[in-house]
């Protein structure tokens, strides 16, 4: 008892008031640092990121896997019922894939004929998702490719059908996808067949807000809406998902990425859409430039 | 009896960086990618307050400091932030400790509410003055409501599993003790 007293004692000393007193500074500051130039404090959070998870990556995988499996394995008890409505499914999906060789035919044929050529430079890396944000107010994932592979912040991810997020924060080995779930995403798109532009703003559900429409009446249920491009981060054209009005009468999108249980995510290379500078000159026949001819007079 | 050895007093201290990296490493794992409509508790944040109010000396400041500064990182927190209010009130909680030593587990467990509320609120209050954006409110009180309501659990892991007993493991503390 005597001896547990003294300890106390030791506890409350200058010393290691003093020594609260640098912790409890330290960590304002790192706070304060943090609000005052964040980019560069994040880009330190990439880095801390980016040491760490990957000495983690040989138990995660096993372990997200395990409990994947455990989880799957709860449906097994409705196997034959699942295999009946999978049947039917397929069946559906014969019919549609006999449609879609059709289009693509189609499409190839149109395409040849109007001699497009499609932007060469848009490829894709595939990642591998590794981790999630652990919180539950923040929506993003975490890849196992980054600057190593030639990643830019701000680069496009697709889940194969539609838009999951943008990359923001890469380390050398790992990049931090900004789900468009997250409240801090905002994609510019535009909205089909009418044509309205709008900013898909995450809120942290499911389905993302339909902000800053113009003309609400042309929207309707069911429209899509794919990315416009504008602001040049986002390569224009790729699927987000369907409008949708959720019960308060406000337009969502459902998205067509499937976030449930993010996988393999592709991220698109986009190097900048390229923007017309010049006002444009008088269209004529080549000749000397103007001054050179001016001066012959 | 109690007296507590450098190398237990080590060994237990690992033993919180152990299961802080166990809790980070599982609130990380790419499950469920879909926003949640409700939160698990804040485990890291309840097993500190508990470690704070049985056994101060395994978790000094310094610790809790890194410990928490790393899970901000980690977790896409505001960095620091979180930290400093858990570094805050675990002081406070540890000059209180010396009072509560023959208190019930009432009186713990509403000082651990105490702490963990205001953790919340301090850290919505100065997110909110400084402009930046923030949780759901929904979301943060359901976190609180179920960090509190895991903070016996996490006593009883602490006690049963991992020894973290108060100093005094006298006949009328178990008389008086947890639930």
């Amino acid at each position: 008892m005597a001896r547990d007293k003294a300890q106390r004692e030791d506890y409350t000393g200058p010393v290691r008031r003093l020594l609260l007193t640098v912790i409890i500074l330290c960590l304002g500051g790192i706070f304060l640092f943090w609000r005052i130039d964040s980019p560069r404090v994040e880009q330190f959070r990439a880095r801390i990121v980016d040491h760490v998870m990957p000495s983690f990556d040989w138990a995660m995988v096993p372990v997200t896997g395990a409990i994947n499996l455990v989880r799957d394995f709860q449906s097994y008890s409705r196997l034959v019922e699942q295999n009946r409505e999978l049947r039917s499914e397929l069946r559906q999906m014969q019919a549609w894939k006999e449609a879609a060789l059709q289009l693509e035919q189609e499409n190839a044929r149109l395409l040849d004929l109007n001699n497009v050529r499609l932007d060469p430079r848009l490829t894709y890396i595939t990642g591998v998702v590794m981790a999630d944000s652990g919180s539950p107010f923040r929506q993003s994932v975490l890849l196992n490719v980054g600057a190593r592979d030639g990643l830019v912040d701000g680069w496009a991810a697709m889940d194969g059908i539609g838009l999951v997020g943008r990359v923001s924060g890469v380390g050398q080995e790992t990049a931090r996808v900004i789900l468009v779930t997250d409240a801090s995403s905002a994609i510019p798109a535009v909205i089909q067949p009418s044509g309205q532009t709008a900013l898909i703003a995450g809120d942290n559900t499911a389905a993302p807000l339909v902000d800053f429409l113009e003309k609400t009446e042309l929207v309707r249920p069911g429209d899509r809406v794919v990315s416009s491009g504008d602001g040049g981060v986002l390569p224009a054209g790729l699927l987000i998902g369907q409008v949708a009005a959720d019960r308060g009468g406000r337009l969502r999108v459902r998205l067509s990425a499937d976030l449930e249980r993010l996988e393999f995510l592709r991220i698109l290379r986009h190097h900048g859409t390229e923007t017309v500078t010049d006002p444009g000159d008088v269209v004529r026949p080549n000749r000397p430039p103007l001054p050179a001819s001016s001066a012959n007079e | 009896m109690n007296s507590v050895s450098t190398s237990q007093l080590w060994s237990k201290r690992a033993l919180f960086v152990g299961i802080c990296v166990v809790i980070l490493f599982f609130r990380v794992l790419p499950l469920n990618t879909l926003p949640p409509l409700w939160t698990g508790p804040d485990l890291l944040l309840a097993l500190t307050i508990a470690w704070v109010q049985r056994r101060p000396e395994y978790v000094p400041a310094l610790l809790i400091a890194a410990v928490m500064l790393f899970a901000d990182f980690l977790l896409q927190r505001p960095p620091g932030l979180f930290a400093l209010l858990t570094v805050l009130v675990c002081e406070q909680l540890r000059t209180g400790v010396a009072g509560l030593r023959d208190a019930s587990f009432a009186g713990e467990w509403i000082a651990a509410a105490t702490a963990i509320v205001g953790v919340t609120l301090l850290g919505r209050a100065i997110l909110a003055m400084l402009l930046v954006e923030q949780a759901p409110l929904g979301l943060t009180v359901i976190q609180m409501a179920l960090t509190i309501l895991s903070y016996p659990l996490v006593v009883l892991a602490s006690h049963l599993v991992f020894g973290v007993r108060r100093p005094n493991p006298g006949a009328d503390d178990m008389a008086k003790g947890r639930p």
